[in-house]
């Protein structure tokens, strides 16, 4: 286990509460910076922006649906991005950084880019892909979701491609890896953001995932904390997908979750193609929520919650597309004891490009659902709103409702003192009115048999009733407090004595990545199956239209039934495949059953009620 | 005479279990009716196998009523393997009955919706189908509710 001796610090004093950002910033963003490691073929490292910006041109959308080119590439730069422009409400501004691309020109890109692959030697092998990975029915909400692209603006494969050829002409001449960095002081925390710029998210053109857009930010961060003049890193954060608030972080300490180099340099393991952070080595089942509306999601939550809670089955749910982020970590590495190390650059709100542009940062391709949108900057959302990861790096990671390590025992003690002094003003008050109460109840006994007292013993009764709650509920606090000040002086001599809590205490959803080994009993042809098995369906489904029209429902039926079954042998699931079909079958029939039979069934059910209960009185009567 | 001790540590299995064995011999009892009723039908046992089976690639009537009565005797004749199987609290028995039900209920449900349904024969597969799952039994015969959870 680290401790906060093991790794050099820096003095934070000089640079505390500053609002502009110092050159100590940098020693501190250079001491703690990660070691990112890639996926074996992802073609995109973090670089920087102003390459970027020069070959892009600018755009404006507005919205009567035209677009207007404002500066054409190879013209643009950082100041020309942040010049004033002022545009109508619903306009966007945005770069586009691989131009429209004719039929013949997408051929040479794709050709070209296949060259450069060979050559380069970096290929990417799914293994089992990620259709293997969803049951049946998400396979085919993903056929859906696959089709959606055709009515849904999307970045196509040509562009993927020439952005590809693009970054690997520009790396050629600065083989730098950038990232932005950015030191932030809040409540006795110490933050240190560093941001990465990809050329592009290839995510799903690269590495079969949910989307693909024009560039990328990502960040993760480093908490410290403040202690005898020096910083101590006490949590880091990273952004990713799914995930939010406290399941982003891990202690410093947690050595299971969080690798570092050199006990001071966390490690990242980037997503392929969609650059996405992850604390741990492997490959990751990213879930995806078809956007549905309301009474249908409605519906299926109340079905989920009969099937589980009534029916005591496993929740599951067919509305989601499983797609796999692959964070192998045997690609290329960029950090401290590495190879190839970072070029960083300070940036801060004052920085023109990131406080100045709110547009996007790559093409705005009209996707409603933004995924194929490329992202704004580091500071601002899609729409132009402040990010909150930067105006609110604490509440970002769920930190904003945790004190720094040493202020954290001070505070501890305060509030036990506070409930101690409450107690003790408790005892008193509770005496008093138990007191008084005793005194009242005497009287009200005095006053019992005279019935020309019944007023004063109505009002008296009335006054001992409200006394009487008053102190119950003062007796409930003063109990609920000795239970709170116990756990709390308890949690104060655990930190007097060093002792720290479960560094997962605070997470609820663990990211973990897939444990593929125990999965698949037969994995090629589980693979194999996963591929063809939905197409085979729907060439079914049209033989069986054309040759028996009249068993259409009876086939379709069965078929399906059929391909459940194949499909849970090869995912080693048939026991509860078979029992979740007769469950729905049987649910089926007994509707069909109720249909036909209410009056029976509601008869059967009356007589059942009425010679229980008469049994039940009968036996009570003869004891 | 040597009185027995009465065994209190002896768990008592649930009345599912009473329940779903009584459904199955009710439903062998029917699927039995079902092998008989074709054969008598085409007068089997009077004048033994005397139709062809096939004419060409087709089946005759008498064809299909015999692989009808075949399938039916398959059914009746798994119920009592399986019948046997569960008395003796057989994990393999659980899952036997659950697929033999749920085909069972397919077989019923195309019947409902093309031909003369069976409500007996439906009632009795929804009542196994239901007291399969019940936490109790499932946990008697060693299956776990978070099997395989990967699902469908």
């Amino acid at each position: 286990m680290s401790s906060a001796s093991d790794y050099p610090v820096v003095s934070s004093a000089a640079s505390r509460d500053s609002a502009h950002p110092s050159p100590r910033d940098l020693d501190l963003l250079r001491q703690f910076e990660p070691v990112a490691r890639f996926t074996k073929g992802d073609p995109f490292t973090p670089t920087d922006v102003i390459h970027y910006v020069h070959d892009c041109s600018l755009w404006e959308h507005y919205p009567d649906g035209h677009e207007e080119l404002l500066v054409k590439e190879g013209e643009l730069t950082l100041d020309k991005l942040v010049e004033p422009r002022p545009a109508a409400f619903g306009t966007v501004r945005f770069l586009r950084f691989i131009e429209n691309l004719n039929l013949a020109e997408a051929a040479q890109v794709l050709a070209a880019l296949s060259r450069l692959r060979a050559r380069k030697r970096n290929h990417f092998s799914a293994g089992i892909g990620r259709l293997a990975r969803g049951g049946f029915l998400p396979r085919i909400v993903d056929g859906l979701f696959t089709l959606s692209f055709l009515l849904r603006g999307r970045v196509s494969a040509a562009t993927a491609a020439a952005a590809e050829l693009d970054f690997h002409e520009m790396f050629k001449e600065d083989p730098r890896y950038v990232y932005y960095g950015r030191v932030v002081r809040q409540n006795g925390w110490t933050i240190l953001q560093y941001w990465f710029f990809y050329y592009f998210n290839n995510w799903r053109s690269g590495f079969h995932g949910v989307n693909d857009h024009e560039s990328d930010w990502e960040m993760i961060a480093v908490y410290l904390y403040e202690a005898d003049g020096c910083l101590i890193p006490e949590w880091v954060a990273y952004a990713s997908h799914d995930f939010k608030g406290d399941d982003l972080r891990r202690r410093w300490d947690d050595e299971e979750e969080l690798k570092k180099i050199d006990g001071c340099h966390p490690v990242i393991f980037v997503g392929a193609g969609s650059h996405a952070s992850y604390f741990r080595q492997g490959e990751y089942q990213a879930e995806v929520n078809l956007p549905l509306p309301n009474w249908f999601l409605g519906i299926v939550q109340a079905w989920n919650k009969f099937w589980v809670e009534t029916l005591g089955q496993p929740p599951s749910n067919p509305f989601h597309i499983p797609f796999v982020d692959f964070a192998r970590g045997d690609g290329l590495r960029v950090g401290p004891g590495e190879h190839q190390s970072w070029s960083p650059v300070l940036i801060d709100e004052s920085t023109p490009w990131v406080g100045q542009y709110r547009g996007l940062w790559g093409l705005f391709a009209r996707d409603p659902i933004s995924g194929e949108n490329a992202p704004a900057g580091p500071m601002y959302n899609r729409d132009g709103s402040p990010r909150s990861s930067w105006y609110n790096p604490l509440g970002f990671a769920g930190l904003d409702k945790v004190p720094p390590p040493p202020d954290a025992l001070e505070m501890l003690k305060t509030n036990c003192e506070k409930i101690d002094k409450r107690q003790e003003e408790l005892e008193a008050v509770i005496s008093k009115g138990a007191r008084s109460l005793q005194s009242m109840g005497i009287n009200l006994k005095g006053m019992e048999g005279n019935p020309h007292l019944a007023k004063q013993y109505a009002a008296l009764e009335k006054k001992v009733k409200t006394l009487a709650e008053e102190v119950r509920g003062l007796r409930r606090e003063q109990s609920e407090n000795r239970a709170l000040l116990q756990g709390l002086s308890e949690q104060c001599q655990r930190m007097e004595a060093g002792v720290k809590d479960d560094p997962r205490a605070h997470i609820h959803h663990l990211a973990t990545p897939d444990k593929m080994n125990d999965v698949f009993r037969f994995d090629r042809a589980a693979e194999m199956w996963a591929a063809i098995s939905l197409s085979l369906l729907l060439f079914i489904i049209a033989a069986l239209i054309f040759f028996a029209p009249r068993y259409l429902w009876a086939g379709l039926g069965i078929i399906s039934l059929l391909f459940l079954v194949a499909e849970s042998i090869l995912r080693s699931a048939f026991v509860e495949t078979v029992s979740r079909i007769t469950l729905i079958l049987s649910m089926v029939t007994a509707l069909i059953l109720f249909f036909h039979f209410w009056k029976w069934i509601v008869v059967s059910a009356l007589l059942a009620i009425g010679a229980f209960l008469m049994y039940q009185r009968l036996r009570e009567l003869t004891g | 005479m040597p009185r027995r001790k009465k065994n209190h540590n002896r768990k008592k299995n649930p009345i599912a279990i009473l329940v779903i064995a009584a459904a199955i011999v009710v439903l062998f009892l029917i699927r039995l009716v079902q092998v008989l009723q074709p054969l008598i039908r085409q007068q089997v046992f009077r004048l033994g196998f005397t139709s062809p089976l096939l004419v060409g690639w087709k089946l005759t009537l008498f064809g299909r009523e015999l692989l009808s009565s075949l399938f039916y005797f398959l059914l009746s004749a798994a119920s009592i393997i399986v019948l046997i199987g569960f008395l003796r609290l057989r994990r393999w028995s659980w899952v036997l009955l659950m697929a033999w039900t749920g085909l069972s209920l397919v077989i019923s449900l195309v019947n409902y919706f093309y031909s003369q349904p069976n409500y007996v024969v439906m009632a009795s597969n929804m009542i196994i189908a239901f007291a399969l799952n019940i936490t109790d039994v499932k946990r008697i015969f060693g299956i776990r509710s978070d099997e395989n959870v990967l699902g469908i």
